[in-house]
């Protein structure tokens, strides 16, 4: 880890290594301020050894308010706020910068209640609301709000300021031909429509006085319609770079094509590597590179290539907020790593929710663990995500934990789901969890059947029971041998061929990933389900551009609106529900994909036992891994 | 006349705040009866959404409510309920309760079987929130067993295949919650209940006759029963948009209060129009009627039935008060989208205003209340503008009689009216935006004739108009296609989403979603696929453009309103008008 050790100057501030946690949305505000949440959460990446923490986004005017828990950096209120962010990075040694913004277009008016300015009156494609036209006065105004903002960020006590012009931002609408139609002098070639954003840093500049860095965010090509390309976007840095300390490319466009911003697991790692190759090929000041960088291994390799000369990690850091500490310490094979999954970080934040993490459930409540009054043995039942989730907590607290797994290994129902076609980036989530309760002294035993009288021969302290569940047969399967459970597939005790229908009743990628893996040994597979989308929370997880490339190319056919009524020899009947139309399908499998049954048997035979007993995960209500790692986490806290 | 209880997003973390307050006091104000507050949550595993009261933090607030309706002469009931199954676990991120481990169809979150000591915490809950109800001085308090409840899901077949004693006997739980209630509310408060007496879900649900039988048992138990309708199947059959008439409860209510003992018994359901509650009430249908979604569009409805004033309609579109929504945006109306405060005097002041849609009508409204002598230039033959447009869609007519009341108010006030007339400058500019190249939605709206064949409607903001002009011309006997970028038609109609998408099925319009329009002409027109970039051919002899028009102009000087502006909706052009009544007033004259 040479390169990500080696600090950099960063115009006037120096960074102790490599490794920037880059700005990102978290929903930690409240009343439009940073909280103590925010200071505690980037105090613990400071802690854990990032080089440079970026708050996210701070906005430049009260016009602009996208989603709720923005935070206003136009109101002078903020800036109590602001210094205890600053302060609780600085009391790591590590430099911290506020990411400057006005969203434009990219919003609406729904918690401002006034119109949303830009560029030109484009409707942005996630917002569709049609913006008025900036006005001369308007820009003028803006820059004011961009250099006030600085100034307040300078009062606060950053090291510096990076003014957005990527992703969501008025300036990169201005940059981009798709969206700046205007005719003025902040119209047309590249140097005019840069106009705006030389002004913008220019003034930011002035604002910030010396001995701090300034920044640009810059986006790479967005994708036809006359956006910005890649070439633009390389040349737009080089327009910059003399007026900017450093410059942080990223990928995508945050209304349109998000699924670039924050791939789901399925992108491979490093995508982005080309974008800052690009960008610091024609620039002289230090690059940051993102893109998905799950190991230190990674983020190295990126640096000794030569394509960046900072990486930034977002997720990486949430899922492990010791990532830096534990590359530069010669514990990199320790990292607890980021999956890929998109379930809890912006699979939350997309709906207004503060920022999660599937694989660390402690991730936005930062708290030291409680020392517990006197070392307890604690017997955890069941080695999936929520018992190791509690064993691990449970013993990093100090208890004697011992975890009792039926399989021949552990990892649960996230090994099963890992199985199948592109989901293998959910088995970190239990590898790591594993090699976590091993280094924690945690023993593990496999291969053993837990009964209520082998609990209670063991007389443990407490028991955490997370034995997970088990298929539910849907009544409409009634007898039919031809029904299987997912579950059944993914595990190999079936192999389904020939015609299969896949019936979704859970929206995840349960129903798409085995449609996938069916496919792709050759049967003829149509999914079919009752709402209006096939795997309608792919969506969230921004897993669904992908899938639909995937679903065309393996001739994967996808059915909504029905109902299955029955199956009745090799027929399937469905029920158009929004007409009352019938149909059936002969098939030679048909795949549920249905809500599973909670494994409580020995949850049933124990609560009442005396023992100290707590339930978590799948074997108190089937739900998602996040939920898992959650219950189990709190389990381990609670014992 | 009730003021039933509602989301608001207007909380400060789950109690009640000050706006929530001067909300209900508004309507007090305005000659309600009674106001239920905001259905505070009973334990804290029901955390619905973000601002959910919970009603061990209600105290205050309720305390507060009841301070500001009493003196208005109205009675406030606090709320209490628990979503169970039908909530979310996004906030408590704990596993939901129910009475089984069914579902919801809606969250499709497996909740985990209530235990018994989970149901003596509920119970204990309702017990709690209800003394801290009296505690701070409220008449009575309701019980929430509606569409949304868990009180409702354990009295359903859809969702309680409970084993012990209370999937015998499915009601006992809600029996035993109102013992609680009763018992901690005490002598001389009122005990309501909000009972879904139509699940719409026949196979397995609560249906008319049997909520007949479930009223005989408990209506002797309650002061006030309130007839809703709606299950976790039939989500937005409670408080519907006006593509379901008005009054639907009428013989769900009827035929319970027959049964209901003598206990008096509220009509729910779109009721919007005073008239028609005054008929209800005169026909027996109800003793009581809840009309809250009218008086959230008229505050002071009560008092301007009783001095014989027009009534600001409710146009049933829920797009502003029906905030069950991720954003947490606070409750509005499109027909009232702020607290109308005091104007400056305009006496003696001369304004034109320019475009008589809803902008420009309610700056003229405003400005002439306050004493100026206005006059109103309208190009068309009619006042109204964008609203009648929005009115020729289905389920939205009510949107006419918004104008009818504007016009009404502005004739009433005194306004010169010019119609027919184009705009010649103007202290107030709101003429509205401007068409876009070729057919549009608002074309086909106004009346456009379009040629034979099968017609495309481009669809890419996922509003009301394109689905709506799709169902008008498949109504027509037109062969229509609804392209949409999106997964789904119709996007952003919210409530309206799933039954939108279930009347396009019905109507035969062929839904091409998650793609792009390319090209057309010939007689047919060329999509692709928005992820893979595939194309192909539908068969199309005109494209109907549903997207957003542009703005239109506002001269130097003027003050601009609405879609002049930026089109967008009524509720910002009525918003805007308001704030240029104001704007105009605030100048020095001239």
């Amino acid at each position: 880890m040479r390169h990500l050790a080696t600090p950099l100057r960063v115009g006037p501030v120096t960074l102790p290594n490599r490794l920037v946690l880059p700005a990102h949305l978290t929903n930690y505000a409240v009343d439009g301020a940073f909280t103590e949440r925010h200071a505690a959460y980037y105090a613990a990446r400071a802690a854990g050894g990032a080089g440079l923490v970026v708050t996210e986004e701070v906005s430049t005017d009260p016009a602009d308010r996208p989603y709720e828990k923005l935070v206003h950096g136009h109101d002078p209120a903020v800036l109590p706020g602001m210094r205890r962010v600053v302060d609780a990075v600085h009391a790591h040694g590590v430099p911290v910068v506020a990411q400057v913004n006005h969203n434009g277009g990219q919003s609406d008016s729904l918690h401002t209640r006034t119109p949303v300015l830009a560029p030109s009156p484009v409707p942005d494609p996630l917002f569709r609301e049609v913006p008025r036209e900036a006005t001369a006065a308007d820009l003028a105004r803006l820059v004011a709000g961009y250099a006030d903002v600085a100034a307040r960020c300078a009062a606060a006590g950053f090291d510096g300021v990076e003014v957005q012009a990527a992703q969501s931002s008025l300036v990169r609408q201005f940059l981009s031909g798709a969206t700046n139609r205007r005719t003025d002098r902040y119209g047309g070639p590249l140097e005019h429509r840069a106009r705006f954003l030389v002004e913008v840093l220019a003034a930011v500049r002035e604002a910030l006085g010396p001995g701090r860095a300034l920044g640009v965010r810059l986006a790479d090509e967005e994708g036809g319609g006359g956006g910005t390309t890649l070439a633009e976007a390389v040349a737009t840095a080089g327009l910059v770079a003399g007026l900017v300390d450093y410059v942080s490319t990223t990928v995508g466009v945050a209304t349109a094509t998000l699924d670039r911003v924050v791939p789901p697991m399925t992108t491979p790692p490093g995508y982005a590597r080309p974008v800052s190759a690009a960008v610091r090929a024609a620039v002289g000041v230090p690059v940051v590179g993102v893109g998905r960088f799950l190991t230190p291994a990674q983020a190295e390799r990126a640096l000794a290539d030569g394509d960046c000369d900072l990486v930034g990690a977002v997720r990486a850091q949430i899922a492990d907020p010791e990532f830096a500490a534990k590359a530069l310490g010669g514990r990199a094979g320790e990292v607890r790593r980021c999956l890929g999954c998109n379930q809890d970080c912006v699979g939350r934040v997309g709906r207004n929710l503060p920022l999660g993490c599937v694989a660390n459930p402690r991730a936005g409540r930062e708290a030291p663990l409680p020392v517990p009054r006197r070392r307890r043995r604690v017997l955890v039942v069941g080695g999936g995500p929520a018992g190791l989730r509690a064993a691990a907590t449970a013993a990093a607290r100090g208890h004697a934990v011992t975890v009792w797994e039926q399989a021949p290994c552990t990892g649960g129902a996230v090994r099963l789901a890992a199985s199948a076609p592109g989901r293998d980036g959910l088995r970190p989530l239990v590898d790591d969890l594993a090699a976590e309760c091993a280094r924690a002294g945690v023993t593990v035993r496999t291969g053993v059947r837990a009964t209520a009288r082998a609990v209670l021969a063991a007389a443990p302290d407490a028991v955490v029971l997370a034995t997970g569940a088990r298929p539910a047969r849907p009544a409409w399967a009634g007898g039919s041998g031809l029904v299987v459970d997912v579950r059944e597939v993914l595990a190999g005790a079936v192999a389904p061929d020939g015609d299969v229908l896949v019936v979704d009743d859970l929206g995840t990628a349960a129903a798409t990933s085995v449609a996938e893996l069916l496919a792709g040994r050759g049967c003829t597979v149509e999914v079919v389900t009752a709402a209006l989308v096939v795997g309608q929370d792919l969506g969230l997880t921004l897993d669904r551009p992908a899938w639909e490339r995937r679903a065309v190319a393996l001739g994967i056919r996808r059915t909504t609106e029905r109902l299955v009524t029955a199956v009745d020899g090799r027929t399937v009947r469905l029920l158009h529900h929004p007409t009352g139309a019938t149909e059936e399908r002969t098939v030679d499998r048909v795949v549920a994909v249905t809500p599973p049954r909670a494994d409580d048997a020995l949850w049933a035979a124990l609560r009442d036992s005396g023992l100290e007993v707590h339930r978590v995960g799948d074997c108190l209500a089937p739900r998602r891994a996040g939920d898992a790692t959650r219950d189990g986490d709190r389990a381990g806290l609670a014992v | 006349m009730l003021f039933g209880p509602h989301e608001t997003n207007l909380g400060r973390g789950r109690a009640l705040s000050a706006r929530h307050v001067a909300h209900y006091a508004r309507r007090a104000a305005g000659g309600c009866g009674v106001v239920v507050t905001e259905t505070a949550s009973v334990h804290v595993s029901d955390h619905p959404y973000e601002r959910a009261p919970l009603a061990a933090d209600c105290g205050p607030g309720w305390a507060d409510v009841v301070a500001a309706c009493r003196p208005h002469g109205s009675l406030v009931l606090a709320a209490l309920g628990h979503t169970g199954a039908q909530g979310t676990s996004a906030h408590a991120q704990t596993a939901l309760w129910a009475p089984s481990a069914v579902p919801d169809v809606v969250t499709r979150e497996v909740p985990v079987a209530m235990e018994q000591p989970d149901v003596d915490a509920l119970v204990a809950g309702f017990a709690a929130g209800t003394r801290v109800a009296v505690a701070a001085g409220v008449d009575g308090v309701e019980v929430d067993a509606g569409a949304r409840s868990l009180l409702r899901q354990f009295l359903s077949g859809l969702t309680n295949a409970r084993a012990d004693g209370y999937g015998a006997d499915r009601a006992r739980l809600l029996r035993e919650v109102l013992a609680a209630v009763r018992g901690s509310l005490g002598p001389g408060r009122v005990l309501a209940l909000r009972l879904s007496c139509d699940e719409e879900a026949p196979w397995a649900g609560i249906t008319p006759a049997l909520a007949v039988r479930h009223v005989r048992e408990l209506a002797p138990l309650v002061d006030l029963l309130v007839v809703v309708r709606g299950s976790g199947l039939a989500p937005s059959a409670y408080r519907p948009d006006g593509h379901v008439p008005p009054g639907f409860n009428t013989d769900l209510t009827r035929s319970v209060r027959a049964a209901a003992g003598g206990t008096p018994v509220v009509l729910q359901g779109s009721v919007v129009d005073a008239a028609a509650a005054q008929r209800a009430l005169d026909g027996g249908v109800a003793d009581a009627v809840e009309m809250t979604r009218a008086q959230l569009a008229d505050a002071g409805l009560v008092r301007a039935v009783r001095a014989g004033r027009p009534v600001r309609p409710c146009t049933l579109c829920n797009q502003a008060c029906q905030v069950r929504d991720v954003r947490n945006s606070p409750v509005s109306c499109v027909a009232d989208p702020s607290d109308e405060e005091p104007l400056p005097d305009g006496a003696g002041r001369r304004v034109t205003v320019a475009g008589g849609g809803p902008a420009g009508l309610e700056a003229a409204r405003l400005l002439a209340s306050a004493g100026a002598d206005v006059r109103l230039v309208e190009r068309a033959g009619r006042l109204g503008g964008g609203l009648h447009t929005v009115a020729a869609l289905p389920g939205r007519a009510r949107f006419a009689d918004l104008a009818g009341w504007l016009a009404g108010e502005v004739a009433r006030l005194g306004v010169r009216v010019d119609l027919g007339t184009a705009a010649d400058g103007g202290d107030v500019v709101t003429t509205g935006a401007r068409a876009r190249a070729g057919v549009t939605a608002a074309a086909v709206l106004a009346g456009a004739e379009l040629p034979p064949g099968p017609v495309l409607v481009h669809d890419p903001a996922g509003a009301p108009a394109g689905v709506g002009v799709a169902e008008l011309l498949a109504a027509a006997g037109r062969e229509v296609v609804l392209v949409t970028p999106d997964a789904v038609a119709g996007e952003r109609l919210g409530g309206d989403l799933g039954p939108a998408n279930a009347r396009l099925a019905r109507a035969g319009v062929r839904r091409e979603t998650s793609s792009v329009l390319l090209s057309a002409g010939e007689g047919v027109a060329v999509l692709a696929d928005r992820w893979t970039g595939t194309e192909r051919s539908v068969p199309c002899a005109v494209v109907v453009d549903a997207g957003p028009p542009l703005p239109g102009d506002v001269p130097p000087g003027a003050v601009g309103a609405g879609d002049a502006v930026a089109p967008r909706t009524v509720l910002e052009a009525v918003l805007e008008g308001r704030r240029a009544a104001r704007a105009v007033l605030a100048r020095a004259a001239p």
